[in-house]
């Protein structure tokens, strides 16, 4: 597997030092340079290639939002993971198709989850980097149904989803939200994170599965741990069935 | 902020505002930088978050005697240079400069708006003093080159000595 180089930038030197010693002793990194600014980073940018650039939201001169815009019209901008103390910044990066959003100082087991996604972000894109095994976001960023902007949903959070035309009606611990998305996106995006297509208009995650029972006529019905019940279409049944060793 | 002479000092926060997820983040993220470097040091910078939380997070809203809250600012003041050592010189008065009671943050909170606002805005070190001065406290922020920023951090009558 072809390791990651990687820029890290952080006006907060203890930050960036911290954050280097973590990336070096990843296996999934091969090179890290660190930056303590955004024109820093940007002339060595200019300088050399990197696969990925952790981010600092908040630094004076060029903030972290403004740079990750700017290497949007490079012609192969590296990923790009925010690293920050802002959390409320996370719709943000998600707005500048931020690869990840991770909140200092950061798990191990966290920022490898990150690296993985930025490996396979790289395979699909031709880089060099091998393929990793794809990893499904932590948040999403939806559409607040009671107003304007985005909110942050925890995957985790998620029971269902339902098809609905075009959109996908997302049924969460905080409330249901509308995304415009297909089912068959949604689980390709979301299965490593245990969500299953288990009808042709049902996406349920398996973290809140209660119990599959089956029905007489070769169907069943999976009940969640709120009480909602999912249908199971007949020909998802065993496998489902093997998936939950029920 | 320049000096104002004929502007009236800042009224006193009646409460302070939440901690700043922000600035614990960060304080925890240095913290980590110096485990193995100086595993004394990053146990140290744990215990005056410790301090620090406990202070600001306090159930009581009673008032606190300014040599107390000096204490409080000063600890503040070490966590911002653990994250910016190379950034942060501090001078401080002695306790034994004030005297009286004021809210707790009275001196921390308008002290860190200021403190974050320099940081925020330009790189470099500087030197953070704060004096005793009629009203309450004299903060200034001095750069490297020389230009320096004042600031008044207002207390109630009593408290500077």
């Amino acid at each position: 597997m072809t390791a990651l180089t990687v820029l890290a930038v952080d006006d907060e030197p203890r930050a960036l030092a911290d954050v280097r010693r973590v990336l070096e002793g990843s296996p999934r990194v091969g090179r890290v340079e660190t930056a303590a600014g955004g024109h820093e980073a940007l002339v060595k940018l200019g300088e050399g290639s990197y696969d990925l650039l952790f981010l600092d939201v908040r630094m004076p001169g060029i903030e972290g939002i403004e740079l990750a815009r700017l290497l949007r019209r490079f012609d192969d901008p590296p990923e790009v993971v925010f690293l920050t103390g802002h959390a409320e910044s996370a719709v943000e990066a998600f707005e500048v198709q931020a690869l990840d959003f991770l909140v200092k100082p950061v798990t191990r087991e966290r920022l490898d989850a990150a690296l993985e996604r930025a490996q396979a972000a790289r395979a699909r894109r031709g880089g060099a980097p091998a393929p990793a095994a794809k990893t499904a976001p932590e948040v999403v960023a939806l559409d607040n149904p009671h107003g304007a902007g985005k909110r942050l949903v925890r995957l985790e959070s998620i029971q269902h989803v339902d098809a609905d035309g075009d959109y996908a009606q997302i049924h969460a611990a905080d409330g249901d939200y509308t995304l415009r998305a297909s089912l068959a996106h949604l689980e390709e995006d979301w299965g490593p994170a245990g969500f299953t297509r288990v009808h042709r208009a049902h996406l349920v995650n398996l973290g809140h599965a209660l119990e599959l029972r089956s029905l007489a006529n070769g169907t069943a019905v999976l009940s969640l741990r709120d009480g909602t019940e999912i249908p199971v279409a007949r020909r998802t049944v065993a496998a489902l069935r093997k998936r939950l060793k029920a | 902020m320049p000096e104002d002479p004929g502007q009236p000092p800042v009224p006193p926060r009646p409460a302070p505002p939440p901690v700043s997820a922000h600035f614990v983040n960060n304080v925890l993220a240095a913290a980590a930088s110096y485990i193995e470097e100086d595993p004394d040091l990053a146990r140290d910078v744990l215990a005056e978050l410790g301090q620090f939380l406990s202070y600001r997070l306090r159930e009581d809203p009673a008032d606190v005697s300014a040599a107390q809250e000096l204490g409080h600012t000063a600890t503040y003041l070490r966590l911002q240079q653990a994250r910016f050592p190379e950034r942060l010189e501090v001078r401080l008065p002695e306790a034994h400069e004030l005297s009286g009671r004021v809210a707790p943050g009275a001196i921390q909170v308008p002290l860190a708006e200021a403190l974050g606002a320099r940081l925020r805005e330009r790189p470099g070190s500087f030197r953070v003093t704060l004096r005793p001065a009629p009203g309450g406290l004299a903060l200034e922020l001095l750069d490297a080159d020389g230009s320096a920023e004042h600031h008044k951090i207002a207390l109630p009558e009593g408290a500077p000595a």
